[in-house]
């Protein structure tokens, strides 16, 4: 008797403590196409160089859930910087409506632009101590290929989503989606500018579900 | 005028049936590589470019067309490899009608090839050896087509002078009368003039040798000795023409004091005759005592969507049995970006000779003053197709040439 009595507070206490409907979460793995070797930086008519090889950026996967959802209160923020002569990250989902910041943080010119459908924009040759930073914002979703008009091996994607439930996946395909409403959606996960696959879901409160592309 | 419009037609048809942004990234890829753990980097790329010329004659600054109209396409293969932090190696190789806009025979040249080395990690400081263009100058970072917001390249590059590199002059009148100044030239001798002559630095000037580099904090230097001197001609650059019987010496000392202003002081000296002209020289004299010298003053200035440069360079030729004559060529150049595919540039050039002494004793300028102005605009179809077109009026201090205009159009496709 007692024990079904404790059994039955410890129920209702648990009840009671957990949101009510408490958020889903999507795991799972992408295979990534294999890594595509590090540009070569031209330096042909710039002697004084410090030499060097660029970066390595190994293939990442973007996953995100296709649904309609509330708009953002306020217009998200993100930041897109260049760094040793490279993009960081060299992939970065927003939400449309994102303002996305462009910090240069080398000690020499860069100057960002994209000819994507998606947004179209120059910034001009900007250097590290300007102020303002360099901020565009992303109204378009689709994909949008940012480049430097000074350094041509520098090369990096925005991919802009209608929605706020996305993540980029780990060097080695993993993933981890939290915080998503219950109900059917697709879900989908960018590969690269050809490949996006999709799958629908159904989430449930509390539950966690593992999907996996292979 | 016929044929300006084909070429004109035929860069716009181009333009817009050009591949896509993301075909041409994907060629990009495919002809990027690692090797060795990804210690080794390398990269194929190159350019395609459709050039046309249309001029009055004669053809201004190294433009070598016999009639009005020429059409110079060029493709240039680019050939780039990184090992590690400390080596990196260049091969430049081009298939054109020749090193300028020319109506010779198609031709296969390997223009530029160097090996770099920085041995000091993290340290702008290093050595190259090949054949590469000169330190001299702020021009050679832009002078690809690309990178070039004009088609032609500015005057103290390409105008040519009065000097002869084949042959010593005989007598200053001979020099006047190479240099078109007195007697005036017939037409149809300009062309073969030019084919002789040379300008202050010719083009990006490819010559072989070394060159040593260094940087601390906001400054800069980098020294070559090389087989030729700027003035020289590209056959010349090539080791298998010209050894280093006869080197030539220079060097840039540059001053960043931000990234928006990039300063610089050039110096070169080195022997601007070819060895077939020493049969011409006055006895007990050498080639080498025959010298081009020139000092350089460069300044670069860079803001948002505005570039500027200006340069002056004051060169002095030793000419055998005249003595030196001197040159002063300088130019402002600027370039506006106006919208992510449009831009603009414009460019005033100048050249000012000294005199020499004619034979009725009389002081004569020894070349012919030359005042230019280019304007150019430029669209991009994509971040690999670009086209550009190129409006140039020159003004000369000689009755035949004293207005010459010259449209030049290019498009770019780089992979």
């Amino acid at each position: 008797m007692i024990s079904s009595r404790l059994l039955f507070f410890a129920a209702l206490a648990l009840a009671l403590t957990a949101p009510a409907g408490a958020e889903a979460v999507l795991t799972g793995r992408v295979v990534l196409p294999k890594p595509t070797a590090a540009p070569v930086r031209s330096q042909r008519y710039e002697i004084v160089t410090k030499g060097g090889a660029v970066a390595t950026n190994p293939p990442l996967a973007v996953v995100y859930l296709e649904g309609v959802f509330p708009p953002a209160a306020t217009p998200p923020r993100a930041q897109l910087a260049q760094k040793d002569l490279t993009f960081v990250p060299s992939l970065l989902p927003v939400r449309a409506g994102t303002m996305v910041e462009f910090p240069n943080q080398d000690d020499t010119y860069h100057n960002i632009f994209s000819f994507s459908p998606a947004k179209r924009f120059d910034l001009g040759r900007y250097r590290a101590e300007e102020r303002p930073v360099p901020t565009q914002r992303f109204d378009t979703p689709g994909l949008v290929t940012l480049r430097c008009d000074i350094h041509e091996h520098m090369r990096a994607l925005i991919l802009v989503l209608d929605t706020p439930h996305f993540v980029l996946s780990e060097p080695d395909g993993r993933y981890r989606l939290g915080g998503l409403p219950a109900g059917r959606y697709l879900l989908k996960v960018w590969i690269d500018s050809k490949t996006t696959r999709e799958r629908p879901v159904e989430l449930t409160d509390g539950a966690t579900l593992t999907v996996d592309f292979p | 005028m016929r044929r300006v419009g084909l070429i004109g037609g035929m860069i716009a048809l181009a333009a817009t049936a050009w591949p896509a942004e993301s075909f041409l990234d994907r060629v990009d890829e495919a002809l990027t590589g690692a090797w060795l753990q990804n210690k080794v980097h390398v990269r194929l790329s190159g350019a395609l470019d459709l050039e046309g010329y249309r001029s009055t004659l004669p053809a201004p600054g190294l433009v070598l067309a016999d009639g009005r109209d020429l059409f110079n396409p060029r493709l240039s293969l680019f050939f780039d490899a990184q090992y590690g932090a400390h080596v990196y190696a260049f091969v430049g190789a081009r298939a054109d009608h020749g090193f300028d806009p020319d109506t010779g025979r198609a031709q296969v040249r390997l223009d530029e090839y160097a090996l770099r080395l920085t041995p000091w990690a993290g340290r702008r400081a290093g050595v190259q050896l090949g054949k590469f263009s000169t330190v001299v100058g702020n021009w050679m970072p832009r002078h690809g087509s690309w990178d070039n917001p004009f088609v032609t390249a500015p005057l103290p590059y390409e105008n040519l002078t009065g000097i002869w590199d084949d042959a010593a002059v005989r007598t200053g009148r001979v020099l006047l009368a190479w240099a078109g100044v007195r007697p005036r030239p017939v037409r149809g001798g300009v062309l073969q003039d030019k084919r002789r002559s040379v300008p202050i630095v010719w083009g990006p000037s490819y010559a072989s040798g070394a060159a040593i580099f260094g940087g601390v904090g906001k400054f800069d230097a980098a020294f070559e000795v090389k087989n030729a001197a700027l003035s020289s001609r590209p056959e010349q650059w090539d080791v298998a023409q010209v050894q280093w019987q006869h080197p030539t010496y220079s060097g840039r000392i540059g001053y960043r004091p931000d990234a928006r202003w990039n300063i610089g002081f050039s110096a070169s000296t080195g022997c601007y005759l070819q060895a077939a002209a020493a049969a011409t020289l006055p006895g007990g004299t050498r080639l080498d005592d025959f010298r081009e010298t020139v000092l350089a003053h460069d300044i670069g200035f860079a803001w948002h969507r505005v570039q500027v440069w200006a340069e002056v360079y004051r060169a002095r030729f030793a000419i055998p049995r005249v003595g030196p004559a001197d040159t002063t060529a300088y130019y402002l150049e600027t370039k506006v970006k106006f919208s992510p595919r449009w831009f603009g540039a414009l460019r005033w050039n100048q050249q000012f000779f000294s005199t020499v002494r004619d034979l009725d004793g009389t002081q004569v300028r020894w070349g012919r003053e030359v005042a230019r102005f280019d304007a150019a605009v430029g669209h991009r179809f994509t971040p690999q197709v670009q086209a550009k077109l190129q409006c140039s009026w020159q003004h000369e201090d000689a009755e035949q040439h004293a207005g010459r205009r010259q449209i030049s159009a290019q498009l770019t496709t780089r992979f």
